[in-house]
């Protein structure tokens, strides 16, 4: 009896082990939505919807682009509208909340594109815009989401584009430091059990072997919320090599990963993605002087001095309570200007044209995240801002410390 | 040889941990013959007492893990406001079975409470350094004070532990009641009275481990109990459930075997190796290493 009463507490711990595992990693992205104004007017108004979760869980992302979008087009009527084919037009704003959730975002959808809209900006986050982008393809509406980094976002639909560099251009983008930076041996600790890390991992070793960087050393852990990584770095030291890529989130990296590498010895670079944003939040106090050196990709620094993302925070900070914008406030207003100088080039603001113009890969944005071009399927091919963790012993900072631009 | 120093560091520094959080779970089995699955849990309550309390302790001028006796009465409190809310009525009525179900609901409640709390919520939440971070490093390899002290704590405890069930009254009186309740009822032990202290000591226990684990480890999350609780466990029973020396070789083996199958056969099969030990050990000694082979009532 108790034999078997052990035997099924063991199955249940499996059972609750794998729960535990599958706890779900979502990286929340930002959907963008358009706000599509009916235009009860005459002819010299563009109508441009925008969706977005502005409410539930990922409503800080949605507010902020909500934010950024507003403020774009506001600085666009300001000026006397958008100038398409001689005459100038001013743009009207029609913006829907979808939640966060991929069904109201397709309701939020039917609704802009039922009223006539056609260039809709959105969604945030990556789940809710791959709901509407085949129905985006079917009804023949432009749509430029601003911060759905997932890779199959814009495979699939001609008529979707995006103003944030995809997930597996992140990977590309620390190989490329690495080999901007004259390392030509790196090691990588990641999770191979989990997609976000072992998509990285994949795009980061693809973009080495382009570059000429060997990985010398490749550890993994068996789950995300690894908390000692003693063994990985250790054999990381014994191979030699000072850059690390470790994509893993900021739960992980704050109190573990950091302090795990620094007390083994390890005195490199350890480099990270998106996922290291929040770090900050999760430093263990006695333990800061382990942050340098640690290093990770985001779209862009609100401390940048260049006079684009300058003059971009003075603006939002003019518009939002001094407020400082964030990434996904940045990629917004970047998209919004991607819509308003597609339909300058095309000269017409029917979707076909729009969408046409989008189409060519020869045109260059230049945008708070960056100067970019659309690649085939849509996506930019930008480089990113490089954040740093810097500590004076007893608080840790972070700051720019580089920009790298591929392609 | 830094490779396999290292290596054998990690497995003692996570032994220790396993070692001490198996330590709470073998004396309630010992005791009561119920598997303690809200254990873990515990544990995620001596760690957000020990967030909240850290801070303000150092703030006074003292040692940070004194919050450890804030965390040690939280956890006494909790433990024994389980058996007497949960458990007690449970075990009234029901077998062996139902207690261990209910065990296992109170860890989900504990787990989903904590969650609901503002000030602790699903984010994790990251603790202040407690023994600070010096250690020493042989050849290469650095072996922290913590790892040093939590090894030195388990085995205090256990000694502890091991003398308390067998030289004194209450230890004595719990001993019985685990081999028989109604021959100790008519001996004149008061059975509930006994069940509960063994519920308060098991949890204060937890409220030890979480200062041990956060001097390492220093995050706190709501759940951060059911994987620790799950390796702790399978500790306590590959050591011999119910052995408080086989809770901590348990202990030791689990974290040993775990660093050297991540450090030279795979990280991503580190845990598969643990429960493959577990079902080697078991196919051969069904009780565990230390574990008393006792004739089963039925």
């Amino acid at each position: 009896m108790k034999k078997r009463i052990l035997a099924l507490v063991l199955a249940l711990c499996m059972v609750f082990a794998l729960a535990a595992c599958s706890n779900g990693n979502n990286n929340d992205n930002a959907n963008k939505g358009t706000n599509n104004q009916q235009n009860t007017n005459t002819a010299n108004v563009i109508n441009i919807g925008a969706i977005g979760c502005l409410t539930g869980a990922a409503s800080t992302y949605g507010v902020s682009v909500a934010n950024g979008i507003k403020l774009a087009v506001d600085e666009i009527n300001n000026a006397g509208g958008i100038d398409v084919a001689g005459t100038k037009y001013t743009i009207a704003l029609t913006q829907k909340d979808d939640q966060g959730d991929p069904t109201e975002c397709l309701n939020a959808f039917n609704e802009l594109t039922g009223n006539g809209i056609e260039l809709i900006i959105g969604s945030v986050i990556s789940s809710c815009s791959s709901a509407i982008t085949s129905p985006a393809n079917t009804a023949g509406v432009v749509m430029i989401t601003p911060t759905s980094t997932a890779d199959a976002v814009t495979t699939t639909s001609d008529y979707v584009f995006r103003s944030c560099y995809a997930d597996s251009n992140q990977g590309a983008i620390a190989a490329a430091y690495a080999a901007q930076q004259g390392y030509t041996k790196v090691g990588v600790v990641y999770c191979a059990a989990d997609t976000y890390s072992k998509g990285l991992y994949d795009s980061f070793s693809a973009a080495c072997a382009a570059n000429n960087v060997e990985i010398v050393v490749a550890e993994s852990t068996d789950t995300m919320e690894a908390n000692d990584f003693s063994n990985q770095f250790q054999s990381v030291i014994d191979s030699g090599v000072d850059f690390v890529f470790a994509p893993y989130y900021y739960g992980t990296v704050g109190p573990y990963l950091v302090p795990s590498a620094r007390r083994a010895g390890y005195t490199g670079i350890i480099m990270g993605a998106d996922g290291y944003d929040g770090v900050l939040g999760c430093i263990s106090e006695g333990t800061e002087e382990y942050f340098y050196d640690v290093i990770f990709t985001n779209h862009y620094d609100s401390a940048d001095t260049s006079d684009v993302v300058k003059n971009f925070v003075t603006a939002y900070g003019a518009a939002y309570n001094n407020e400082v914008p964030t990434a996904f406030a940045a990629l917004a207003y970047d998209a919004t200007y991607m819509m308003v100088q597609a339909i300058t080039k095309a000269g017409a603001f029917d979707a076909a044209s729009v969408k046409a113009a989008l189409d060519d890969q020869t045109v260059v944005y230049t945008g708070v995240t960056g100067t970019f071009s659309l690649d085939a399927t849509g996506t930019p091919n930008k480089g990113a801002a490089i954040i740093e963790f810097t500590n004076d012993g007893t608080s840790v900072t972070t700051q720019l410390r580089d920009t790298v631009s591929i392609g | 040889m830094s490779a396999f120093l290292t290596a054998l560091f990690t497995g003692l520094r996570l032994g220790s941990i396993y070692a001490l959080v198996a330590l709470g779970y073998t004396m309630v089995y010992g005791i009561i013959k119920l598997i303690n699955f809200a254990h873990g849990d515990f544990i995620m309550v001596g760690g957000y007492s020990l967030f909240f309390v850290v801070p303000i302790v150092q703030r006074m001028g003292m040692p940070g893990w004194l919050a450890v006796i804030v965390a040690v009465v939280i956890c006494s409190v909790i433990g024994m406001a389980t058996e007497l809310i949960a458990y007690r009525p449970v075990r009234k009525k029901g077998t062996n079975m139902t207690a261990l179900i209910t065990a296992i609901s109170v860890s989900l409640v504990l787990e989903n409470l904590a969650q609901a709390i503002p000030a602790m919520g699903p984010n994790p939440r990251v603790v202040n350094s407690i023994f600070g971070n010096e250690g020493i490093s042989i050849a290469g390899a650095s072996l922290s004070y913590v790892t040093i002290i939590t090894i030195v704590v388990s085995a205090v405890v256990m000694v502890l532990l091991f003398t308390f069930t067998q030289k004194s009254k209450t230890g004595r009186a719990m001993r019985a009641v685990s081999e028989d309740k109604q021959a100790a009822t008519l001996m004149g032990i008061n059975v509930n009275r006994t069940i509960i202290t063994t519920f308060g000591i098991g949890a204060g226990l937890a409220g030890v481990a979480a200062l041990m684990y956060l001097a390492q480890y220093p995050s706190v999350t709501n759940t951060m109990g059911s994987t620790l609780g799950l390796y702790a466990f399978i500790a306590a029973v590959l050591g011999g459930i119910g052995s408080l020396p086989g809770a901590m070789l348990g202990g030791f083996v689990i974290g040993i075997v775990y660093s050297f199958s991540s450090a030279y056969i795979s990280s991503s099969l580190a845990s598969a190796f643990v429960f493959l030990i577990l079902i080697i050990v078991l196919l051969v000694k069904p009780t565990g290493i230390l574990g008393k082979n006792v004739g089963e009532k039925v």
